[in-house]
């Protein structure tokens, strides 16, 4: 299981690949669409990316419910027992 | 039966993958690493990793498919360079193909477009009417038919054609021909031009591919349509179901050059058009489509209109594209 710390790598990671913004300069406040420019598509991709590197169980109808960085990294807390 | 799914992750592939999984079958699903597979993965669905710039990605994972679905076929997220568009489908297409006959597969299913379906001034078309050359009706109509020319010029494996109308129903998160059903159903009346949608369900698609995968048609291009209708009467149906005052039909002139305009701001970073160019086109171009024969080919009963936006906007209202209560107009139409 992953460390809280290095699951917040991982998505900074994969957030940061696919939009435009460096790891470091991201947010957990940041919005994915209107601070991040990922539109629907991409947000659902990178939720994808991050199921598989993690190998977490998230459904589509959750994955549509995240807004916001600090969404991401609850949900995948949530998923692997860490909150 | 191996059977190979190119494109497992998009709108008509997922639904694919859920009728071949409910047949029984165990449908091997080439995915891109940069995809949505969340529901692939709930599915349970088997894997590969492959781009289709890859041959030898793409031939290991068709390695000896006795039956491979190419829904991959490209898509041009924007119209403005027909020379790359067409470029970028051709390459890709002719890496899958030696890569299938690389991999010695036994026939593939190559899923194409009713872009392809040409007009026939006296009777509504069927499998038989197609272009001679690329129409010349915009990016998408040329693509698709180029495509469609090289998939049935090929000659190592059997291929099979097949033009699904647009696709409606569950599953399609790009908002792609879905996106005035959702506008309606968002309370937003949509713009459109007018001209013919030839619309099908895509669960009835997904049908239509299982069966074809279990026969040999006589002819090498099916068409799957379930109605041609004007798209000023679709429309006006939806609205009537969302209590939505629907808006007269735009020039085509003018539809092209909101979606360019659309396009445009999409290209500069901003959202997804409304109105693609591509669905301009294919609408204010759409010919009148009997699709009888390969309805009755296939053993097929199409789903109406009615059951497909109910399946739809079930779907959408679960995945959050349908955000606010709807008050539906009770009185149903057929």
């Amino acid at each position: 299981m992953q460390e809280p710390q290095s699951v917040q790598k991982v998505i900074l990671e994969i957030v940061a690949e696919l939009s435009t913004s460096r790891p470091q300069q991201i947010k957990d406040t940041d919005r994915l669409r209107e601070d991040l420019g990922l539109d629907s598509v991409s947000s659902m991709e990178m939720l994808s990316m991050l199921a598989e590197r993690l190998d977490l169980d998230v459904s589509l109808e959750e994955a549509m419910q995240v807004n916001t960085v600090g969404e991401v990294i609850a949900l995948s807390e949530r998923r692997l027992g860490k909150a | 039966m191996s059977v190979v799914i190119l494109g497992a992750a998009g709108f008509l592939g997922v639904n694919l993958v859920e009728r071949l999984l409910a047949d029984g079958a165990a449908p091997r699903c080439v995915r891109r690493r940069r995809t949505n597979v969340l529901h692939l993965r709930a599915l349970g669905a088997q894997m590969v990793e492959a781009e289709l710039h890859d041959a030898e990605a793409l031939a290991r994972a068709l390695d000896r498919a006795e039956l491979v679905y190419h829904l991959a076929g490209h898509y041009p997220r924007f119209s403005n360079d027909p020379a790359a568009t067409l470029a970028t489908g051709l390459t890709e297409l002719e890496v899958v193909l030696g890569a299938a006959a690389k991999a010695k597969v036994g026939r593939m299913i190559f899923v194409s477009s009713t872009a392809t379906v040409a007009g026939h001034p006296f009777r509504p078309s069927t499998e038989l009417d197609v272009y001679l050359q690329a129409p010349g009706l915009g990016v998408y109509h040329d693509l698709k038919w180029s495509l469609e020319a090289r998939a049935l010029a090929e000659d190592r494996f059997p291929v099979t054609v097949v033009c699904p109308g647009a696709c409606l129903g569950p599953w399609d998160l790009r908002n792609g021909t879905s996106s005035v059903l959702l506008q309606f159903a968002r309370r937003e009346a949509p713009e459109y031009p007018e001209g013919n949608v030839s619309w099908v369900d895509v669960r009835d698609v997904a049908l239509g591919l299982s069966r074809l995968g279990e026969i040999t048609p006589p002819e090498r291009r099916l068409v799957l349509v379930a109605k041609s209708e004007a798209m000023s009467h679709l429309g006006a149906r939806v609205a009537e179901r969302y209590g939505v005052e629907p808006r007269p039909p735009l020039e085509a002139e003018v539809a092209r050059q909101r979606a360019d305009l659309e396009e445009a701001r999409a290209r500069a970073g901003g959202p997804r058009p409304n109105m693609a160019r591509e669905l301009v086109d294919l609408i204010v171009h759409g010919p009148r489509i009997d699709a009888e024969w390969s309805r009755a080919q296939l053993g097929l009963g199409y789903r109406s209109f009615d059951d497909t936006l109910e399946a739809y906007e079930g779907w959408a209202r679960r995945m959050n594209l349908i955000a606010r209560p709807l008050v539906v107009a009770q009185e149903r139409w057929g």
